[in-house]
């Protein structure tokens, strides 16, 4: 559609003044990692810190155990997406290329198992890790999150191998290969951009967890994820803002990275079979 | 021997090779999702405290759901419930769709002004909380400012101590951790529609808002039915925004189902009495999802 310049400017003004509010929170939590203490407390607030704080950063990297936290974060996404990516390939596969009896009603029930509420699923097996001990070990993490992932990438792997055509291992197989030699050397390296942006989301959805890591890891403070750890930030020093902004930072800058750099594969997974 | 024999989806042929490919996943979902929910349903016909695995079982009851139904707290959270996702949902919307909109048009930028609407996406929920605890602190929070300087109110409010004002402050941080979702889900929707579409109604002489009407808006429908049972069902199971934001107080002014689940799970270690509400908050989700999506819940998946 042709515009006007007066009527690309108004969309540019738009934009500009929408971005700006929705986008604010953002700068603001940037702004206030920043500030001194001084600056955030003074009235009018200060929305640019006259001297950036990067000490603010340092500062709370060495008080706290953020580095320690962050890192088993991403044990438990590493642990929980490799355990949700093996069985989700094989049941992505399984249901794309065979038409079993009882796999549409196998793939319809996982799919229900998205609208779970993870406050429900969170008490029986709160009692199963208690039985055999995992209370406070990031194993807990890695089942529990499984329950969160496995439902989206058995059904977006399933719609990235529905993508791929059935000649090419029929073509593999013609030339000797067996149905499982297939899969693993044509289908998956074919798969491949879909197997990363699967486990991207999946990466996500692990990373954004709090109600599984507060109720199994609480009194294991050396098992804290970043979600957890900051958690307990908030109210103790309730004045601090300047360093709990810093801390939200660090966990909240390796996603914005990933939304930032990667973000048509996340999309990818989040619009998948919705539009269809 | 023809290609035919080698199609896997031949009936018949290599039928437990599908089999097999699916058990690895269908024995960890039974282990971890289908045997925990037996469990609960079970512990929610029991007067039951702390949930272990080898404790005796309790005789049968009905006595949690009973309680349930009579009692107020149960009720409030209902309320609570209904009225942030209503809020919640209707606010997603408006700015998700005007978002979207607004970006869909063909600008100098575009890709990374779409980029930049959908960005609170990619905070995660701990992290949104901290930042609008921080906006809406009562001592320095910046909202306090702003409402004395336009003149809203002459003194400091506590958003956390007042019902009302905890209220919204939990909805608004929802919607704005909830909006991309609505704006990247319809900017897919419109980038489905053919750009023929447009032009052919152009020739025909449609008025844009016409072509909006007629064009833009029966596409979208399928994406926007889905994506508002995604946004409620977000809103009716969401734990750690609320949790972490307020603890479902002041006076149980922001105490969803959910949190009621959980408190009296792991506040009060009434594990029986807490399935039961989980179960019935799963019977909500299910039947308000089918309703809304009839036999287009298929379109979901």
């Amino acid at each position: 559609m042709e515009r006007t310049g007066s009527q690309s400017f108004a969309l540019y003004v738009g934009l500009a003044v929408v971005c700006g509010i929705l986008l604010f929170p953002i700068y603001w939590l940037f702004v206030t990692a920043l500030s001194t203490l001084a600056e955030i407390r003074q009235l009018p607030p200060s929305f640019w810190p006259a001297e950036p704080q990067w000490s603010t950063f340092t500062k709370v990297a060495s008080e706290r155990p953020i580095l320690l936290w962050l890192w088993n974060s991403t044990l438990a996404a590493i642990g929980s997406v490799g355990l949700s990516m093996i069985v989700s390939v094989f049941a992505g596969y399984s249901l794309s290329r065979f038409s079993l009896r009882g796999g549409r009603s196998l793939g319809l029930f996982i799919l229900t198992a998205k609208m779970l509420p993870a406050t429900l699923l969170v008490i029986p097996l709160f009692g199963i890790f208690r039985s055999i001990g995992l209370i406070g070990s990031l194993w807990s993490l890695v089942l529990a999150h499984a329950t969160l992932i496995i439902p989206f990438t058995t059904w977006m792997l399933k719609g990235y191998f529905d993508t791929i055509p059935r000649e090419l291992e029929q073509a593999a197989m013609v030339d000797g290969c067996s149905p499982l030699g297939a899969m693993f050397r044509v289908v998956l390296p074919v798969a491949t951009p879909g197997l990363a942006a699967t486990a991207l989301y999946a990466f996500v959805l692990s990373w954004a967890d709090y109600a599984y890591a507060r109720t199994f890891l609480t009194n294991a403070q050396g098992s804290w994820t970043a979600n957890l750890g900051i958690t307990t930030m908030k109210g103790e020093y309730v004045t601090d803002w300047n360093e709990i902004s810093a801390a939200a930072v660090f966990i909240a800058l390796p996603i914005l990275v990933i939304y930032l750099f990667l973000e048509r594969y996340l999309v990818g997974g989040l619009t998948a079979g919705a539009e269809k | 021997m023809s290609l035919r024999f080698l199609d896997l989806a031949r009936p018949s042929r290599q039928h437990w090779l599908g089999y097999l490919l699916l058990l690895p996943a269908v024995a960890l979902v039974a282990l971890i999702i289908v045997y925990p929910l037996f469990v609960s349903l079970d512990l929610s016909f029991q007067k039951i405290g702390m949930a272990t695995l080898n404790a005796p079982r309790r005789p049968f009851t009905l006595e949690n759901y009973g309680k349930l139904f009579t009692s107020p707290d149960f009720w409030n959270a209902c309320w609570v419930t209904i009225k942030l996702v209503v809020v919640v949902s209707a606010a997603c919307f408006a700015v998700g769709l005007g978002t979207a909109l607004l970006v869909n048009n063909r600008f100098k930028g575009r890709t990374l002004a779409r980029l930049f609407v959908a960005l609170p996406w990619a905070v995660p929920e701990v992290i949104a909380v901290v930042i609008f605890a921080w906006i809406f602190d009562s001592s320095f929070g910046l909202m306090n400012w702003l409402f004395i300087k336009v003149g809203i109110t002459s003194q400091m409010i506590n958003w956390f101590s007042e019902p009302t004002a905890a209220f919204w402050v939990v909805a608004i941080t929802m919607i704005w951790k909830g909006y991309p979702f609505v704006s990247i889900m319809t900017l897919a929707g419109l980038q489905s529609i053919p750009e023929d579409f447009y032009n052919a109604a152009k020739v025909d002489g449609a008025s844009a808002l016409q072509r909006f009407r007629y064009i833009t808006i029966p596409v979208l429908m399928p994406v926007l039915g889905v994506t508002l049972v995604l946004v409620i069902l977000w809103v009716f199971r969401d734990f750690s925004i609320i949790k972490v934001l307020t603890d479902g107080g002041p006076l149980k002014a922001t105490q969803t189902l959910s949190i009621m689940t959980y408190d009296q799970a792991f506040g009060f270690f009434n594990m029986g009495y807490a399935s039961a509400i989980g179960i019935v908050t799963l019977v909500l989700c299910v039947v308000a999802s089918l309703l809304m999506l009839g036999r287009k819940s298929q379109a979901m998946y």
